[in-house]
């Protein structure tokens, strides 16, 4: 077990400053240990690597931890080893936000209402954040009212709550895309497809805070939520306060993928990815299963965008593309493999 | 009438050299360095206007499909229109970027302006407006001269496509931009825009949409006496719709259906008038068949 823990703490270090090698921009090997160590010489270095490489990296790292966090918790919550937490809605949520955002952002519409000179200091690339962010949180809330009002209280009606809302939300966003131009179909859709490539230093003293704070509270809470893996009965009688635990842990999930989503688009299976193999490797409890998260889902996505900004000479894969066709290959490895 | 529309053609000519605002952020510079400037022009059409003025040279990077002439295959390739790669432009240490309002990523293009870099931005609306910004680029490249030669030339073709079609029958025309869904052209559309100057009339001109998608029932109601299916490298597309099933239909009938070169027509260039040219033509063909049928 120690060896283990040993090998992701070195995976954990070697992956970052291993990432930082690579990039468009062809900087030499002495350049980048000269920008590690001294600090870059070159000014136009500098702002390369301490601007654009540097925080798209450790930007990587919490995202991808963010997600697998998210995902396990909500696994643990709903004792579904398939909830994810785009299942309820946030990616959909988040794009019906993109969606209008382009459309009264960035579009002949926005200069015929005047928006445009209404919010002169609020530019389209972050209106579109800003808007993609509501959108996430409307969508969590909405799954919420209509589980809990429509349905009650029971976890896999949550689940079918999500799915609704995503087709729901879906629609809606569809339908302002094909309202709308060509052109701003096309930022949304790109967006959809999920990237690190816009991330700038403030975002991750954004998302710094972000993934600390839900991180910590949920290992606070672990041996709660492993409580609540015997049922919900037992966990009464341990004296959990299962409602209450269920919508803390709700939020840190919504609040923890609605930044990251609204920020970077949809990047898929990592959620569900993630927490299976730390659960296999490292243990189920959920306190091991957050911290293994954190550091295999933040390798995870930051080689995942090493091979997004590498594997093309020219041009930036989306990373949603490469977390998916990852994903659904791993998703159909463990099926069969639980089948034998 | 001929002396007023010369008279016309250089008003305008002239004007457009007063009305860019983007000229007069190169004034201060002398020609040779602003021929020497290194250039990033992330659009196959300014990739284009550029090597028409002579400045091919000083380009240093594009986007993916700037594919004309074939030396613009040869430049370092800076992304695509979905994105750009931000490390490698500002590695690149450009004098100058030239984006294209409506067709590059805006956030990227936000943060490369945070960055200090000083971008230009390309955004032809009308046919008439080539012109405008082949002098936009030859006063950016210290090439007056020869962007307005070039220019010049370019809005005098361009106004004698003009003048031959504008007094002519009008020909119904569809023109098939996409097919599924179908996606045809209106209002100030650029294809719609070329069939105005061929003296095609659009039984969806007036839509709300610049390009709106229509239903087959909708299309196929209004019998279009000509069908132009643009396609890349002028070959018939071969997810275009097979009109053949519809032999009711005038163009159809008639075999009028045409396929101009895509990359010619939807480029914003001096070349896309050669293949408007070939498609003035082919309308004017079937205008004159029409004409004889009564």
């Amino acid at each position: 077990m120690t060896i283990k823990w040993l090998w992701l703490g070195l995976l954990v270090v070697v992956s970052p400053i291993a990432a930082l090698f690579f990039g468009a921009a062809d900087l030499s090997t002495s350049q980048l240990i000269q920008c590690i160590t001294q600090g870059c010489q070159d000014p136009v270095n500098n702002m390369i690597f301490w601007e654009i490489r540097a925080p798209r990296v450790f930007v990587g790292f919490l995202v991808g931890a963010g997600l697998a966090v998210a995902g396990a918790t909500l696994q643990n919550i709903t004792r579904n080893g398939l909830a994810d937490p785009y299942l309820f809605g946030v990616v959909s949520g988040a794009g019906l936000g993109a969606s209008i955002a382009t459309l009264l952002f960035s579009s002949k519409l926005s200069e015929q209402l005047g928006i445009i000179a209404l919010f002169p200091n609020l530019p389209f690339s972050l209106a579109l954040p800003f808007a993609a962010f509501l959108g996430a949180l409307f969508s969590v809330f909405l799954v919420q009212i209509i589980a809990s009002k429509s349905f009650g209280s029971r976890t896999e009606h949550m689940l079918l709550a999500g799915i609704a809302v995503s087709f729901m939300l879906s629609a809606l966003s569809h339908f302002i895309l094909f309202l709308g131009e060509p052109f701003a179909a096309n930022k949304v859709i790109f967006w959809l497809m999920g990237s690190l490539a816009r991330v700038e230093v403030w975002y991750a003293w954004v998302m710094l805070p972000v993934v600390v704070i839900s991180v910590a509270i949920l290992l606070l809470y672990g041996r709660h939520i492993d409580a609540l893996l015997l049922g919900d009965e037992n966990a009464k009688t341990l004296g959990v306060q299962v409602t209450r635990l269920r919508i803390l842990s709700l939020a840190i999930c919504a609040a923890l993928t609605a930044c990251i989503v609204s920020y970077c688009g949809g990047i898929g299976f990592v959620g569900l990815m993630i927490p299976h193999i730390v659960r296999s490797w490292l243990g189920v409890t959920s306190r091991i299963v957050i911290v293994g998260c954190v550091l295999l889902g933040g390798c995870f996505m930051v080689w995942v965008d090493v091979l997004a900004r590498v594997a093309l000479a020219d041009q930036e894969i989306p990373i949603g593309i490469i977390t998916s066709a990852i994903g659904s290959v791993f998703f159909l490895l463990v099926m069969s493999q639980r089948r034998h | 009438m001929r002396q007023l529309n010369h008279y016309l053609l250089s008003a305008f000519f002239w004007a457009s050299l007063a009305v860019h605002p983007n000229l007069y952020a190169v004034n201060g510079d002398s020609k040779d360095s602003l021929q020497k400037q290194r250039i990033i022009a992330l659009a196959p059409h300014i990739v284009e206007s550029l090597y028409a003025i002579g400045a091919g040279e000083q380009i240093i990077g594009t986007t993916a499909f700037a594919d004309y002439p074939e030396a613009a295959k040869d430049i370092l390739q800076v992304g695509n229109y979905a994105r750009l790669q931000i490390e490698k432009i500002i590695q690149l240490q450009p004098d100058v970027i030239i984006a294209w309002k409506t067709g590059n990523p805006t956030d990227d293009l936000a943060r490369l302006e945070k960055y200090q870099l000083k971008v230009i931005y390309s955004d032809p609306q009308t046919l008439e407006d080539v012109g405008k910004e082949l002098i936009m680029l030859g006063k950016l490249t210290g090439r007056e001269a020869a962007s307005n030669s070039v220019a010049k030339r370019y809005l005098t073709r361009l106004q004698k496509i003009k003048k031959t079609y504008a007094e002519q029958h009008k020909v119904s025309v569809f023109y098939e931009l996409w097919s599924r869904p179908i996606r045809t052209v209106s209002n100030k559309a650029w294809p719609q825009q070329q069939l105005e100057l061929c003296g095609a009339s659009n039984p969806f001109k007036n839509a709300t949409d610049d390009y709106p998608t229509v239903g087959l029932e909708q299309v196929l109601v209004t019998l279009p006496q000509v069908v132009v299916q643009p396609g890349h490298t002028g070959a018939e597309s071969p997810d275009a719709l097979n009109w053949s099933q519809w032999q009711h239909i005038p163009a159809v009938k008639n075999n009028f259906i045409f396929h101009p070169n895509a990359d010619k027509v939807h480029r914003m260039t001096t070349r896309m008038l050669d293949e408007v040219v070939i498609l003035c033509e082919q309308i004017d063909t079937a205008r004159q068949f029409y004409l004889t049928q009564g």
